[in-house]
């Protein structure tokens, strides 16, 4: 995958990029309006992710100007705003996801891998990850050819965890990512620990056996065997 | 009452004022008037009777009625002196009615001789003095009265017309709205210019300070997420590094929630700074009643983990004249309210209808009085990890948009009602 970070907070660039990095993906990163207007203009990306406010222009005239000459990107827009406005507009412009800052980084790197999976197999796609196959167009998932029934969280959560496979994910960034802002109301994780009990219980009917692995007072990883 | 009115009421009055102290002073001056005209006719006659005395006619034929002539002895030579002084006598016409007369009485010196001059005449009565001078006053106040009144009516209208603009433009102001206010251009009157030039400044500089004010709280908390973001991040990376311990971890997952928290704390005061601003603006009425069948179907999930029973009974087509995502808020503060605060294997039921929006729960009695549920930050023990802005924003959505909302607690169930308008 291919990515163009634009976003003029140095350290917060950084911190995406050695995120992201760790993974298959060659970042490479615009720190002001016009530096991306000419990587933008000179290379091509599967995704832009984008900071609406720079210091010299509207992350919104990017937008515009991208889709106009290379409409097959993906956009995530970042944003500290939360204003309603600010997010119909970007979305009808045509960026394909929202993300308002603070976010957790692994919940950055789903929301990326979905636009991936979304714009460059127009949703049509066999995740395969050892003996998990995930069909999501059809949101059907195999486990050693044999389906597997999951509830919609369920499955959420599974494609949360191989987007971010072999990465730590803390309670919170799993409580987020399923039931976003409501999920203050989860007193303790719980809820949480409940559902993952129940995606290891049918997962584990496979060869691989469970790949969920604990990590005490944190959260969970999903292993590669 | 208005100003025009007040005015000319004003002016009414302090014409009666004039009017009565002219009639008074007229009335004074009218009768000095006649009383020196009348007795210098006296005086003249005596002078024409002096004359003819002197050219010899003889007093019998000078006497006549009203005109008394006696010689005086020339030894001792007596004062000669003359005196004006008002009597009473019989009218010459009718009978028995006495009028008012004015007599002279004088001795003067004639040629050699002394005479005793007695000449009285007819006086102009102070009643009828009186009389005259009421009906002119009566007449001029009533002429003065109603100009007035016609005056204040149309050219007062007039005058006051700049006037009135100005006050329809303030009364129109919107700290929001950029266009400037309508304020007449040209206006002769000092003052009119004077009140046009401040207002055109005190709304000007309202103007901007509201929108610096906005544009702070925005920014500010634009510049709080960012550095909240960066440390996230940093300890998003930290945590994957492999030779953490255990206690390294739970440090690393403290960190994080406090960040967490402080970040939607900074949300929660955002949105109600901007409530408060009023920035959000309904437009179209909205179908509230998806929206809360909406929510309940998100919280639906939520509920049931903890093991509660939620009952709805949400009637169709219940519009508000409200924003969406300010609706959004609301219903999810309630109802997720509901859920925070309720105990192991309770109720939640939710009724909506034309009148308004019943949310109740069972749970634990307040740990705090009913009356400071809906202050900022006051929060009961049992949810710690509540912002205790929730209730707040409720409040502050409810203030804003012609909505009440009322709180009670009974034989174990909390209730919170959000009463709609009469009419949308």
């Amino acid at each position: 995958m291919k990515l163009l970070i634009v976003e003029d907070e140095k350290e917060l660039l950084a911190n995406i990029q050695s995120y992201l990095n760790r993974g298959d993906v060659v970042c490479e990163a615009a720190s002001s309006f016009s530096e991306a207007q000419d990587r933008l203009l000179s290379f091509a990306y599967d995704i832009v992710l984008l900071d609406l406010m720079l210091p010299d222009g509207s992350g919104l005239n990017l937008l515009r100007m991208l889709k106009k000459i290379n409409p097959e990107t993906g956009v995530l827009i970042i944003s500290a705003k939360n204003a309603i406005e600010d997010r119909v507009e970007g979305l009808e412009l045509g960026a394909d996801d929202y993300l308002t800052k603070p976010f957790h980084l692994s919940e950055l790197n789903a929301r990326l891998n979905a636009i991936y999976r979304r714009r460059k197999f127009q949703g049509h796609r066999q995740l395969t990850f050892d003996c998990l196959t995930v069909d999501t167009d059809t949101r059907e998932v195999s486990v050693d050819g044999r389906g597997v029934e999951l509830t919609v969280k369920e499955y959420e959560l599974l494609l949360f965890f191989i987007s971010n496979k072999n990465r730590v994910l803390t309670k919170q960034a799993i409580a987020e990512h399923l039931w976003g802002d409501d999920a203050d109301l989860l007193d303790s994780f719980d809820f949480v620990y409940q559902h993952i009990k129940n995606l290891r219980k049918k997962l584990a009917v496979g060869s691989c056996g469970d790949q969920i692995k604990t990590i005490y007072g944190l959260g969970y990883k999903f292993n590669s065997r | 009452m208005n100003l025009i009115i007040k005015t000319t009421l004003f002016y009414l009055l302090l014409s009666v004022l004039v009017f009565g102290a002219g009639g008074v002073l007229t009335y004074q001056i009218v009768r000095s008037e006649v009383t020196k005209e009348t007795d210098f006719a006296l005086y003249e006659h005596m002078r024409e009777i002096e004359e003819e005395i002197l050219e010899g006619l003889p007093l019998e034929l000078l006497m006549r009625e009203r005109v008394g002539i006696q010689k005086l002895p020339a030894a001792p030579p007596p004062d000669t002196f003359f005196v004006f002084s008002d009597t009473l006598a019989l009218h010459p016409y009718l009978d028995e009615k006495m009028e008012p007369y004015r007599k002279l009485d004088a001795v003067r010196k004639v040629g050699d001789g002394y005479y005793r001059f007695s000449i009285t005449d007819i006086f102009i009565e102070s009643d009828d003095i009186y009389d005259v001078v009421v009906k002119i006053m009566w007449q001029l106040f009533l002429i003065l009265g109603l100009s007035m009144l016609v005056s204040s009516f149309l050219v007062t209208r007039w005058l006051l017309r700049p006037f009135r603009r100005i006050l329809r433009s303030i009364q129109q102001f919107s700290l929001r709205d950029e266009s400037p206010l309508d304020l007449p251009q040209r206006t002769s009157t000092r003052e009119f210019r004077q009140l046009n030039a401040f207002i055109q400044a005190m709304t000007l500089r309202a103007r901007q300070d509201f929108k610096s004010v906005k544009e702070f709280s925005e920014n500010a908390s634009h510049e709080m997420q960012t550095p909240l973001s960066i440390a996230r991040g940093k300890l998003d990376l930290l945590q994957e590094s492999e030779d953490l311990g255990q206690e390294q971890l739970e440090l690393i997952s403290g960190a994080q929630q406090a960040l967490r928290r402080l970040s939607k704390l900074n949300n929660a005061l955002l949105l109600l700074t901007k409530i408060e601003n009023e920035e959000f603006r309904e437009s179209a009425p909205l179908d509230f009643s998806k929206v809360v069948r909406s929510s309940l179907d998100n919280f639906r999930d939520l509920a049931g983990f903890k093991g509660l029973s939620l009952k709805q009974e949400t009637g169709e087509a219940v519009y508000l004249r409200l924003d969406l995502s300010l609706a959004e808020i609301l219903v999810s503060n309630v109802i997720s309210n509901a859920i925070r605060h309720n105990i192991k294997g309770g109720e939640i039921e939710v009724v909506l209808n034309q009148a308004g929006l019943r949310v109740r729960n069972t749970g634990q009695p307040l740990s705090v009085p009913a009356e400071q549920l809906f202050q900022r930050f006051q929060k009961s023990r049992q949810s710690e990890r509540s912002l205790g802005l929730g209730l707040s924003i409720v409040r502050e959505i409810c203030q804003t948009n012609d909505l009440t909302v009322d709180y009670n607690y009974q034989e174990g169930w909390h209730e919170v009602w959000i009463g709609f308008p009469k009419n949308v």
